[in-house]
Formats: structure tokens, sequence, C-alpha cells
């Protein structure tokens, strides 16, 4: 089953193109350590997931550009084109004169009804193309102005035009220390319009990215283009073909709406992050091997601490013992932050996968009280090794790991609130305090329904 | 397994859960279960009916009816501890995207049926039909399965054969039956049964009919005599209101107001004579013609029952759900102090 992604504004299109890129590179990657028809079963896989046919033979990526401004859209095109492998379908971009100078209301008010017919006839027009469409991902960032309000304002259109589709907002967490002063009011409007209109929101942060960047990539002077190529590896790694249940060894029909079912079910609980390992600069890549064990024990440890990545793990963190009352010395671990989870769903790929142990995973311990590590905990796998990683694993997780961010930011937010500072930039595009306001609520609720997950 | 199978379709006979596995007597029984299940219904052509070979695309069964009434209230659940909210409304939410997903799956299978219709135009050789069926182009395309199919056909053949030479003999076994329920009574005496009348052919279940029939003719007199003196008293209010053409067009609007009431009333009653609902599986055809022919239906008058249909269900879905809140609310008034706050999204 196919998806349609929408990548708005400059961050979701340069994100949108690494992504498209990453997946095809995969899949036409001749050391996947499989046997040629099962590569070629990937790769079919794959591509009617992401791509598509046109006459010439150059696969089409199944997707629709929208900025406010040429410059980003037309460099993207022009990227996709040259490389000859696969391109952007010729008008599938949608795109004006004039930026929203970062004002989300502009992007949510004004941008989004104007231009809704267009936007959405370049969408109605890719899904026609799909003899089957799982659903949507929407690229976008949180704090920018353009990515921010019209992607709030598309994706609730999205809803009332395909409610049966599945969504999933991939959405880019500003820096803590961003430039942009209004990201604050940006993020949280985008996050409560988003909670209520979408399905799922994987959420990519900056910071994150960027030390995965410093210290696994060893990149000296880090760019977008580097931040954006790790980001795409991470969510190659989750979308990628991977065998499906049931007997017959055939790859997943439909990842999106498995992974939905497993992680995002319930309408308080919506925002996932993304964990995977190992990372590592492709020249450092052919010196290093990996075991299973090795790879499984950090990815779980992650996990438990809430790391970024699999330098600097904070070992001491433990779950908490089940059963037994709380010591004295138990409040020192509850300091150590452990991170709760509702749901996990861990990928696997690469050479002997079926060896693979992922019992410390399913430890009750792990998880909240109310679901059993049974529903909680899901795997996927397939021995076909994705971008030469030989091993890899990658962890979408439905836990804890936000809340403190998502509390800082609204806590930010809230501040400036507080002093009425820049409002009269929402307001004068129709938006009202009231807006805000809900805004608060429902993210405050969000916050505490994560943070009542503890053991 | 088949004796709570019986029971649970309503089978008087006791003495068959008496009897012992094997042995003349315990045969005897099922014999005369047997006959029971052939009397009451059309289990034959049920059968028939299920183990059909399909060789065209079938429209899939409207199953409105099971779903309109609500049905019973259903039990409160003990459990060893009371189950977190949380994960109730987790497997709701699984629900729910099952539910999405079937949909989706549902329109790409129209996409794709549609395509092979439009693709294989002309190539049927039913100039009436004009294009071929899912089961038709895997014939064409897998010597294989037009094997299997024809195989099928074969046994079905043998099996409607089989059907029809048993409705020729179908007078003997029933009198044959007569004989042997006559012997089982004198065998065991002491076994209660009511008088189950085992239908012969030309006076099925005719007591009850004549049962019914009564009961019915009562009903209608009792309304009759309730309803007489409330309008000859609404007519007495009434009749000295208005005249003049203002009030014969809101009269009339009354009126054609409470048809359309009754209307809505009675349809989930009637039978489905309804011509746009399909009595047998019919087959989708793709075609410029205007007419269906005279046992076909036309997909518009199809989407006009459904759509029909699920407007009377939404009405009972809305409803339940202002049952629901009245009963939320009376237990939220019985507890002072509590506030309700309603999750984003509703």
């Amino acid at each position: 089953m196919s998806i349609v992604t929408v990548q708005l504004g400059q961050c979701g299109n340069q994100i949108g193109f690494e992504v498209f890129d990453a997946l095809f590179r995969d899949s036409h990657c001749s050391q996947g350590l499989c046997s040629k028809r099962e590569n070629e079963a990937y790769q079919a896989s794959c591509k009617e997931r992401f791509f598509r046919e046109e006459e010439n033979g150059v696969p089409v990526a199944r997707a629709v550009l929208v900025d406010m401004e040429p410059k980003v859209i037309n460099q993207t095109l022009s990227k996709a084109g040259q490389s000859g492998r696969w391109k952007y379908g010729q008008h599938s971009c949608f795109c004006q004169k004039q930026g929203s100078g970062n004002n989300w209301a502009y992007g949510y008010s004004v941008h989004g009804p104007k231009h809704e017919e267009s936007i959405m006839n370049l969408i109605q027009k890719e899904v026609e193309k799909c003899d089957s469409l799982s659903g949507f991902f929407i690229i976008m960032s949180m704090a920018g102005g353009t990515g921010s309000g019209l992607g709030a304002f598309i994706t609730q259109k999205l809803q009332d035009q395909y409610s049966s589709s599945l969504k999933m907002n991939q959405i880019i967490w500003p820096y803590g220390t961003g430039e942009v002063i209004v990201q604050n009011y940006n993020s949280i409007l985008t996050l409560s319009h988003l909670y209520r209109s979408s399905d799922a929101l994987l959420i990519h942060e900056n910071d994150a990215v960027h030390k995965i960047c410093a210290k696994r990539m060893n990149i000296k002077q880090i760019s977008f283009r580097d931040l954006n190529q790790v980001l795409a590896h991470q969510l190659g790694s989750v979308f990628q073909p991977t065998y499906s249940e049931d007997v017959s060894f055939h790859y997943r029909r439909d990842p999106l709406g498995d992974l939905m079912e497993h992680l995002v079910p319930h309408p308080e609980f919506k925002m996932l992050g993304v964990r995977n390992i190992p990372q590592m600069s492709e020249n450092s890549l052919a010196y290093s091997t990996f075991t299973w064990p090795g790879l499984l024990k950090h990815l779980r440890q992650m996990l438990i601490s809430g790391a970024k990545m699999e330098e600097g793990i904070d070992w001491q963190v433990r779950p908490p013992f089940s059963g037994l009352p709380p010591l004295g010395k138990m409040s020192v671990h509850k300091d150590l932050h452990f991170n709760t989870s509702i749901a996990n769903l861990v990928i696997l790929r690469g050479k002997d996968v079926q060896t693979a142990d992922v019992e410390g995973f399913k430890d009750p311990a792990l998880y909240t009280s109310w679901l059993e590590p049974v529903h909680a905990f899901s795997m996927w796998k397939t021995q076909r090794a994705f971008d030469k990683y030989e091993k890899s694993a990658a962890l979408v997780s439905n836990s804890q790991l936000l809340v403190k961010p998502l509390d800082m930011i609204v806590g930010k937010a809230w501040n400036m609130f507080a002093s009425k500072a820049y409002i009269h930039q929402y307001t004068k595009f129709g938006m009202e305090e009231e807006d805000f306001l809900d805004s608060f609520t429902l993210l405050e609720q969000v916050v505490a329904s994560y943070g009542s997950l503890g053991p | 397994m088949v004796k709570s199978a019986l029971v649970s379709q309503g089978y008087p006979r006791s003495a068959l859960f008496q009897s012992l596995e094997g042995g003349s007597q315990g045969s005897r029984e099922l014999l005369l279960a047997l006959s029971w299940l052939l009397a009451r219904g059309p289990l034959l052509e049920q059968l028939l009916a299920q183990t059909r070979v399909q060789l065209g695309d079938e429209l899939p069964q409207c199953e409105g009816e099971t779903l309109a009434s609500p049905g019973p209230p259903a039990h409160r659940m003990e459990t060893e501890r009371p189950t977190d909210l949380r994960l109730v409304e987790w497997l709701m939410g699984k629900l729910r995207f099952r539910w999405r997903r079937l949909i989706s799956s549902q329109q790409e299978q129209c996409a794709l049926l549609s395509k092979i219709h439009l693709y294989t135009r002309g190539c049927h050789s039913q100039q009436r039909l004009g294009h071929l069926s899912v089961a038709e182009t895997e014939m064409l395309r897998d010597p294989e399965s037009s094997r299997q199919i024809l195989q099928a056909l074969e046994s079905e053949n043998n099996r409607l054969e089989a059907a029809l030479e048993w409705r020729r003999c179908e007078l003997v076994f029933w009198q044959w039956m007569d004989t042997v329920l006559d012997a089982c009574s004198s065998d065991s005496p002491a076994v209660t049964s009511q008088p189950t009348v085992l239908p012969v052919i030309s006076e099925r279940g005719l007591g009850e009919l004549e049962l019914v029939k009564q009961e019915l003719r009562a009903l209608q007199e009792e309304l009759r005599e309730v309803a007489e003196p409330r309008r000859a008293a609404w007519e007495a209010q009434v009749g000295g209101l208005g005249r003049g053409p203002d009030w014969s067009t809101t009269r009339k609007a009354l009126q054609e107001a409470v048809e359309r009431e009754l209307a809505t009333l009675q349809s989930p009653w009637e039978p489905s004579s309804n011509p746009a609902q399909p009595q047998r599986p019919l087959r989708l055809v793709r075609s410029k013609d205007e007419s269906p022919g005279p046992q076909g239906l036309k997909a518009a008058e199809v989407i006009g029952t459904l759509r029909a249909q699920e407007a009377s269900l939404k009405k009972v879905l809305h409803q339940l759900q202002s049952q629901c809140r009245q009963e939320l609310a009376r237990l939220a008034g019985a507890l002072p102090g509590l506030i309700w706050i309603m999750a984003p999204g509703h």
C-alpha cells in the first residue's frame, strides 16, 4: 500500500528529498546481504510504497511539494532530477512568491484557506495514482512560519477529506536555543492543532540529531544537509520493508497501519520518538562489527534512560523493582528519570536477525501498569541489511521521552503569553487569546497523561 | 456440540439429549432431529446457496436489519480487579484503526474491480454482460484455476441433481418419519414431549398461523377501540380552529410530516419486498445501458437504499449516545464537586 508525502516549507522539502533519496539508494543497494530474489522483492515493495512509474521508466516520488517561496522547491526539484535515478512529478508542486515571515497565524489563517483548493487538488491527483492508499506523511517543522501554520491547516483538511486514511506528521522539533523568538508560540499552536487532527506525531529533535552528527558521524561543520540525512536514515530504518508476521514470508503490506495500531491507538498518547543504532560515518562502518546482544542491550538502555544516541548512555538508570515497597534508596533512582513506556516497536535488519533476542524489551517493568508487554511490545524484522549496515536496529517508542522537552516549551510559551508578548502578531490575522489558552490546556493535559504513566 | 446447537435452535425433543451414543434409539433420535431441521426451514436451499460457485463479481449482502435493532443492554462484567479505563480506550482505538484500514481495503478492492471491468470490455461472450468478472479473468490467465472452477461446477451440479431427486421422493420420507415418531412415543410414553407436529407438505405450521392471525385481529381491534375516541376528541378540538387558505396549507404540511414519520417508523418492519433490496446475490456489471433488465437493479437504487439504512442507523446511534450522555450526567450529578473535562477532539 502506498504512502503519499506532503512536504511543507523549507524544512519539509529539504528533508523530504533526503528521505526519498535514502529510500531509493537503500533499495538499490547491492550490499543487501541477501539473495537476488529477496532483494528484488524488497525493492518492489519499497518502490510501490513510495514511488510510481512514469513512461520513460524513471520512478517518480509519491509526493506533493508546498512552499510559499520558490527557491527551496526549485532546488529540491533539480537535485532530484539531476541524479537521473528518481525524480519528483512535474506538476506536483505548489509555491507562491512571498514568504510568511515565520508567522504561524498567517500560515494557518491566510495562506491555508487561500490556497486550500490548489493544494488539496494536487494531493488528490497524487492519491488517484495510487492503487491503494495507506495514508500520508506530512513533513514539517514545528516552529517556523509556513511549515507549521500551513501544515496544521492542511492536516486538518486531510482529516476532513480522507477520514479513513492514516496520517503521520513528521515533526521537526526546533533547537532549544533557536533563533526565532516566537518559536515556542508556533510550537504549541502546531502541536495542539495536530494532536486533534493527526493520528501520530513522529518527533525528530534537532538537538538530538545534531549530537549524532557531531559525536557519531564526526562531522566538523554540520550543515542542514547532514542533519537531514541522519533523519532520513532513521525514517528509512523504520519504513523500509519488513516481513509480515504470518508464515508466508512476504513483505508487510502496510507498515504505517501496523505501526499505528501497535503504538498510537489511544487518543491522548500520540507522540512518538525514534532511535536507531548503530550510527556512524561510512568510513568507520567498514571497520566495525556488531553483535545483536550488544546492539539490543544499548538500545534498551537508550530507551530506559531516554538517551538520544548510543554514546554517553546513563547506565545507572534501572527499571524500578515491581512489587517491592519503595526503599529509602528508591528516591535516588526516581531522580534518574526512568522512562516509562506505553508501547514500543523494535525493527531489526541484517545478518542473522533470527538469532536476535528481544526478551529484554518484554520486561513488564519497562511499561506502564495498564498495558501488558504482550500488547505493548512488537518487533519487525528482515534479514536484508539496511543502508550498508550489516546489522541495525531501530526503536519507535510511545513513552515519556518527549515529556520534558514538551514541558519546557509549554513553560517558555506560557511565560511569554503571561506578558502578552508578540500576541498581536497572531491576533491581527484572526486568532484569539482563546486559541492560545485551548492549546495550553490540551498540552498540559498531554504532559499530565504521560507523566501519570509512572511505575 | 451438535446437541447444544440444536438446543439453541429450539429443538423440543429432550429425548435426544438423554439417549446414549450409538444404539438404535440414539440413531433414531438423530434421524428425528435431522427431519425436524429439514422441516422447519429451507435448510436444503440455504446449504446450496452457501456452497454456490461464484462466477461473477457480487454485491456484498445488505446486513442492515441485523444491526438496526439495538438489542438487549450489555451485562456489566465483573472482573477480579477494575479495568483501567485507559486500557479500554486503547482497545477502542485499535478497533477504530482496524475499521479504517478495512474501509481503505474495500476502496482498494473497488478501484481494482473497476479497472478489471474497464480493461476487459468486449471480452465476454454474452453481449449483455460485456466484460469479465474477476473469476473469469483468472480463468483466462491461469488454466489451473479454470480446471478447479470446472470441478467445483461439476460437483455443484451433482448436488443440485441430488436435491431435485430428494424433492421427488420427499413425500415418502415424511410418511416414514410419521411412523418413526409413532414408534417412538409408543416405546417410551414417559418421555414428555410437546406434540410436535411433523409437517406434511401441505399443512406446514397451519395451526400456528391460525393462532397468530387471531392475535393480530385482537390487536387491531384494541387499537381501533383506543384510537377512535382520541381521534374524535382531536377533531372536535381542532375543528373549530381556523379556516382559510393558510390553515389548509398548514394542515397539508402537517399531514405530510405525519405521513413521513409513519413511513420511517414502518420501514424497519417491512419485509424485504423493497424492489431495491436484492433477494438473491446479483452480479456486478458495468454497462453503458440505462436499463438493467428485468432481474436487475441499478446501482443508484441500491445506493439509495443503503443511504436510507445509513441514515436510520445514524439516528439510532444518536439516540443511544444521548441516552449515554443523560446517564453520565445523572451519575455526575450524584457526585457533587465533580468537574467534567471533555477530551480533545470531541
